[in-house]
């Protein structure tokens, strides 16, 4: 009776531990595992009044407005590997008389011109400011320009400007990055 | 990335859980069965473990998600299931990790009727709870996010490695009482703890006079790492030399703590023992080698603001970008503090009631096996229970067992468990004398072992002693 029980239970153990195993798995499809995040975030925004558009001192207009920033993480390898599309969003808001050109360079490391985009921005009035919108997508070999850059310079042009001119231009932007590593 | 998620559920699958040896505890046939109540009864004379085989436990589990659930091979997309795992998980499911590996263990008894035992074991500890919401942010991102605050919080990990040192006595002070305590000396090789953070990081869609488009908060953060013997490693070349090094602080190298284990078996009556431990009882005290991480603030994030200025030839703008780094770093530093820090062990509580019958007789003419006053029973039926304190409070398990002497040499245990893991642990535990030698083993989970992908912890204690009872 004992022995019978002994050897039930040290072969139930011998089976327990030679059957183990991990079954129906297919660790192949770590391959397969991949994180698409979607992240938001914004990127520039500006405020300018119309007399940034006119050099009261020398009295000549200024027609062309420019700055530059630095977006360090742009040419970041990991962000060239994994970047599949990046959708850019700007929204201005004018309450100057004039339409604009608002122009992106994106510029490498060694100041060349990567990849550019831009936009016509419409008339405003002072009393009843305009929206102007402008999407703009990014996705498949523009992205691997785009991801050689790491500043952009934006400018922004008036066709022409006067000490009288009045109101703001208003601009806010995003870009929604879609990464897959 | 990948790899390290492959890894991270990988080891989740395959290593076990919690500590918890329901197996062992009362299973007074093995002498690993003091170091789980110093106070239980001993009815040999005298153990000697065998140099680095007389306990090797290893324990690993998952409450949340197992092997299968994820690398199963179905139809579906693999990225679908970690999805909905994400999802289903709390925030309060966590992987754990325990191994232990006896170096020395011996045992006697004493004219005066002592059981003195002691011996060295090394230790190895890791949990970790779900960051859910950590887990989301890297999975799907903050696009269908806006508003929700994902919780910085949720972060709440402890890593040990360590040697321990103990000693311990165990009298029976009458016909029913049974008491011991064992001493502990710890030597922390490594350690870390990333407990109590608080924060949140949340994206709000601006209105028309927000700056920007959005805000991306950073709230209330304050979030830190506390390590000892850790930053004496950083400077070492290569994972040889880090081995070298930890593997060097065995002997009384690394930082000191000190605890005790108590423990007691009462016998009600000839049927009835009750049984309580507690172990771990005790501290850590990191003096050396302590690096601590500390990052807290706020911080509101709007983007690049260009301003436009007037620049004359050559002259470069602004370093806006710079600033926003700067600004953050001041908003929410990151300090380092060498603070010396206090870490009181995860103490855990033991207790267990044993119904026995069946006057097991080793002989016909004598009792050997009990010559000492008492019953010793045949068949014993019972409850346990298990707990742990964890950082984010206890963790409980329950256990009924049925253990038999099956002869003079063989016992064996089985038990069936429910805890945080799952409602269908099934365990088995044999201890087996030949000659002097003893051999046990232990596992758990034994219905998974037909796929251990499935299961979401497993438990595994096996070693060898010599006993001599007289």
């Amino acid at each position: 009776m004992i022995r019978t029980l002994v050897i039930s239970i040290s072969s139930l153990f011998l089976c327990l531990f030679f059957t183990a195993c991990v079954r129906d798995t297919d660790f192949d499809q770590a391959e397969d595992i991949s994180l698409s995040p979607i992240m938001e975030l914004d990127l520039i925004y500006f405020n300018l009044q119309a007399s940034d558009f006119y050099d009261t001192i020398n009295g000549t207009p200024i027609l062309t407005l420019r700055d530059t920033t630095e977006i360090k993480f742009l040419d970041d390898s990991t962000l060239q590997e994994s970047l599949k599309r990046a959708d850019f969003y700007f929204k201005f808001t004018n309450s100057i008389p004039r339409s604009f050109q608002v122009d992106f360079e994106f510029l490498s490391e060694e100041n060349n011109i990567t990849y550019e985009t831009g936009t016509a921005v419409e008339q405003g009035e002072v009393s009843t400011p305009v929206i102007t919108e402008f999407t703009h997508i990014v996705e498949g070999e523009a992205i691997s320009q785009l991801t050689l850059a790491n500043k952009v310079v934006v400018s922004v042009t008036i066709p022409s400007s006067n000490e009288n001119l009045q109101g703001t231009l208003n601009m806010k932007s995003k870009t929604t990055y879609f990464l897959e590593y | 990335m990948r790899n390290f998620l492959t890894v991270m559920l990988f080891l989740v699958g395959v290593l076990a859980i919690s500590q918890n040896k329901q197996i062992l505890y009362g299973f007074d046939d093995t002498p690993q069965s003091l170091m789980l109540n110093p106070g239980s009864k001993v009815i040999h004379k005298k153990h000697y473990g065998i140099p680095l085989l007389s306990q090797i436990h290893i324990n690993g589990g998952s409450s949340g998600v197992s092997v299968y659930d994820i690398f199963n091979n179905g139809n579906d997309n693999i990225n679908d299931r970690i999805t909905k795992k994400i999802f289903e998980m709390k925030n309060t499911d966590f992987f754990t990790a325990t191994q232990q590996l006896e170096l020395i263990n011996f045992g006697w008894r004493a004219k005066n009727e002592i059981f003195f035992s002691g011996g060295i074991y090394q230790e190895f500890d890791f949990i970790s709870y779900f960051p859910k919401d950590l887990a989301i942010l890297a999975w799907e991102g903050n696009s269908d996010y806006l508003d929700y605050k994902f919780d910085l919080g949720e972060v709440s990990t402890t890593g040990d490695f360590m040697t321990v040192y103990h000693f311990g006595m165990n009298k029976k002070i009458n016909e029913k009482l049974t008491v011991g305590a064992r001493l502990k000396l710890y030597s922390s090789m490594f350690s870390y703890r990333s407990v109590n953070n608080t924060g949140t990081f949340v994206t709000r869609l601006g209105d028309e006079n927000s700056e920007n488009i959005y805000e991306h908060t950073v709230e209330n953060a304050d979030v830190s790492v506390e390590t000892s013997g850790y930053a004496s490693l950083r400077e070492l070349d290569g994972p040889n030399e880090v081995i070298k090094e930890v593997l060097g602080r065995t002997l009384f190298g690394g930082n000191i703590g000190v605890g005790v284990d108590l423990g007691f078996t009462y016998e009600i009556n000839d049927a009835f023992v009750l049984t309580a431990s507690a172990l771990d009882v005790g501290a850590i005290f990191h003096r050396k080698d302590v690096e601590n991480y500390r990052a807290h603030g706020n911080y509101t994030l709007d983007g690049i603001n260009l301003i436009f200025p007037a620049l004359s030839d050559g002259e470069s703008t602004y370093p806006y970008y710079d600033d926003i780094e700067d600004e953050f770093e001041r908003e929410i530093p990151i300090d380092t503090i060498h603070n010396k820090y206090t870490q009181f062990r995860p103490v855990k509580i033991n207790a267990g009631l044993s119904f026995g019958f069946g006057r097991f007789f080793a002989s016909d003419n004598c009792d050997c096996m009990n010559m000492d006053t008492g019953v010793l029973h045949k068949q014993n039926v019972g409850v346990q229970f298990y707990s742990i304190f964890r950082p984010k409070g206890q963790q409980l398990a329950g256990t009924l067992y049925y253990k038999r002497r099956l002869n003079e040499f063989i016992s064996a245990k089985a038990t069936y468990t429910v805890d945080s893991y799952s409602f269908s642990n099934v365990g088995l535990g044999v201890s087996a004398d030949v000659g002097s030698v003893n051999f046990y083993v232990a596992a758990d989970n034994l219905l998974k072992y037909g796929n251990l992908a499935k299961a979401k912890s497993v438990s595994l204690q096996l070693g060898f002693n010599i006993i001599i009872d007289d």
